[in-house]
């Protein structure tokens, strides 16, 4: 999506102590997902099916 | 038949248009050269053509010209036939055939017997084939105004369509010669006619789609995520549409006629056409004016009629079915699992959604920051009347090009069955605690998978390093009870209100409110600039697998990590 949204409020400082390889610390997963049918219109679906059925992902696809 | 029927054309011979086919209105959309839909007139010079076929010694009539013959020709005038295509004959509802031809069983399907050749000889005519001479004619006109033969479609489908009424409409539409591309939702298509426009961005919303018709009313609750859509809930309603406030006026006025004539129109079925032909014309202009008039020659046994009504006594006597049209609405946004606060727009889509009073009920249902696009709320609205055979224009324009097997194949569940979201993935702002940061969702609940969603957020002012907590997150509403103030009764000026008045309750104020899941990840951007902004990005995969890249804008480096999938 081409503009993004501007969040308002300020991230926090890291806190004192806080270490992680790279920077970076997984602590979680995604929960459960719902499998529902996206209906096949509009000019992003078309992207979505072109991208599916080359198996490529979004970046691939802005290149 | 056999002759203009098609299987497939060839996508560089196609000349591709877009269809609404309504129980009581069709109407034919094409594209310019700008990717702009536009809905076409036909021969008569009307964008709503009614879906009448009427005969008369042998010679067929289309449209308004079919829709009069209702007054003196109704038993070989064929209308509100659309929702009978693949139907039986047992599953059918006749009700609103009662003043036209009438339907009746014949082989495990629906026919009228109806008189469309020159003599005496009355055929049976299948709804397959009476649905054929409907697009015939939809397509002559779609043909003769761009002098180019018009030889496929996408055609619009209520959302409850079973799979033998959508065979019986690509049937009866080949039989006229028209290769149908696409078949598409209703609430669809009037959400991309919305979406195409210049201005609308791409962006993350709940939509409701109230398409309320002549003999129906269907509402559509849509996730629409970065240009896609997902339907969440439906729901359908045969008791409350345009037919039924038609029906409200055709009371008034009969009760008027009878006051000082002691005859009751409704009660000779050619008084009863032309009572009803002017009432719908009476409630189309109340949808402008203030007044409308109604006026019929000679109503019954010759007795001219001609009477008035304003805008607000009509609101009084049709208040009922407005009122079904507000229950739908909600009914169908709580069936979504949503709160009206969830809702962003609502797009009021459907002849009768002209109806002035119908769009202010919906934005007093609604929070004032859920946009109501209709003629009367938002100057820049669509014609309701307009947006599905627009919106199928713009996907006939998308897909022409592509051979059949391929549509076929993107449009299969194979492709369109994808994860949703549960709940929202966002950033916590302010501090880095669940129970003290602020929750800004960056992937909303609800959005298909694969997605990719990018925020920008602000540093504190002095810079530094920042954390980046991501962190799931589900909304709820907290609703908060005033206490009760004495009834102010200083305003008296608007005694149209009176009645709203005295039900008067202190609002109690209702938000949304987010409540922080599950802890997904953290990370550092080091060293932010004074006023810097950092660049969060989510990357969601088709398996839920999650990316995280967050850097300052402008900077070149920052973090990347990874989420495997559940
Ligand atoms: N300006 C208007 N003001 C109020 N009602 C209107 C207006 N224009 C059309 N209508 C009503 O809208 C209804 C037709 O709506 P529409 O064309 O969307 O129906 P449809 O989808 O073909 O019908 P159905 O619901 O029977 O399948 C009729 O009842 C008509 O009187
Ligand atoms: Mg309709």
């Amino acid at each position: 999506m081409a503009s993004h949204i501007q969040v308002p409020l300020p991230l926090p400082v890291v806190p004192d102590g806080w270490a992680a390889d790279k920077d970076f610390k997984a602590t979680g997963r995604l929960s459960a997902a719902t499998q529902r049918g996206i209906e096949p219109v509009g000019p992003h679906f078309l992207a979505h099916a072109r991208r599916a059925r080359h198996k490529r992902t979004f970046s691939e696809d802005d290149r | 038949m056999t002759a203009e029927s098609v299987t497939t054309t060839a996508p560089a011979e196609r000349y591709a248009i877009g269809i609404a086919f309504g129980n009581s209105n069709s109407s034919i959309a094409v594209t310019s050269t700008d990717d702009k839909a536009e809905v076409i007139a036909n021969e008569d010079g009307d964008r709503q053509i009614p879906s009448i076929l009427s005969y008369v010694d042998g010679e067929e009539y289309n449209g308004q010209q079919a829709k009069q013959q209702l007054i003196r020709n109704s038993g070989n005038t064929v209308a509100h036939f659309r929702d009978f295509l693949g139907q039986d004959f047992k599953s059918i509802d006749p009700t609103h055939c009662h003043a036209s031809a009438h339907p009746h069983e014949n082989n495990s399907t629906v026919a009228f017997t109806i008189q469309d050749k020159e003599g005496d000889e009355k055929s049976t005519v299948t709804i397959s084939e009476v649905a054929t001479r409907q697009f015939r004619r939809l397509k002559q006109s779609a043909s003769d105004f761009s002098g180019k033969q018009v030889n496929s479609a996408v055609i619009t489908i209520p959302t409850n369509f079973s799979e033998n009424q959508k065979s019986a409409l690509i049937k009866s539409a080949g039989d006229a010669g028209i290769e149908v591309l696409q078949l598409i939702h209703e609430p669809i298509a009037a959400l991309l006619a919305y979406d195409a426009r210049q201005e609308s961005k791409v962006s993350d919303k709940n939509v409701v789609v109230a398409d309320l018709g002549g003999t129906r009313s269907d509402v559509a609750v849509i996730a629409s995520r970065g240009g896609m859509y997902t339907i969440l809930a439906t729901a359908h309603d045969y008791e409350f549409a345009g037919a039924h406030l038609d029906k409200v006026l055709q009371d008034h006025f009969s009760k008027e006629f009878i006051k000082w004539n002691s005859i009751d129109p409704r009660e000779n079925a050619r008084s009863l056409a032309k009572l009803k032909l002017e009432s719908e014309a009476t409630k189309k202009a109340l949808s402008i004016g203030n007044n409308a008039s109604f006026s019929v020659e000679s109503l019954a046994e010759g007795i001219d009629f001609s009477s008035t009504i304003n805008r607000l006594r009509y609101e009084t006597i049709a208040r009922k079915v407005f009122d079904g049209f507000n229950r739908l609405v909600e009914g169908v946004v709580k069936k979504a699992g949503l709160d009206v606060l969830d809702i962003d727009e609502v797009i009021m889509s459907g002849g009768t959604s002209h109806t002035p009073k119908i769009a202010a009920n919906f934005q007093s249902i609604f929070p004032e920051s859920t946009a109501v696009l209709a003629p009367s709320t938002t100057p820049t609205a669509i014609n309701p009347s307009e947006l599905q055979a627009r919106g199928a224009a713009l996907q006939a324009s998308l897909i022409q090009e592509y051979e059949l097997e391929d549509i076929e194949q993107s449009t299969h569940p194979a492709v369109t069955t994808v994860k949703h979201l549960t709940n929202a993935i966002g950033v916590l702002s302010i501090s880095g605690e669940e129970k003290k940061g602020i929750f800004t969702p960056i992937v909303t609940a609800e959005t298909a998978v694969p997605a990719r969603r990018t925020v920008h957020v602000p540093v504190p002012k002095e810079g530094g390093d920042v954390l980046i907590k991501i962190v799931e997150g589900g909304s709820h509403i907290k609703v908060t009870k005033p206490e009760l103030k004495p009834k102010e009764n200083g305003n008296k000026d608007d005694s149209d209100d009176s009645e709203e008045d005295s039900d008067y309750e202190p609002e109690e104020q209702r938000e949304k409110i987010w409540r922080v899941g599950n802890v997904l990840a953290e990370a550092a951007v080091k060293g932010t600039k004074k006023g810097g902004k950092v660049e969060v990005m989510i990357n969601v995969a088709g398996d839920l697998g999650v990316t995280v890249t967050a850097r300052e804008v402008g900077e070149k480096g920052g973090v990347r990590g990874n989420l495997s999938a559940p």
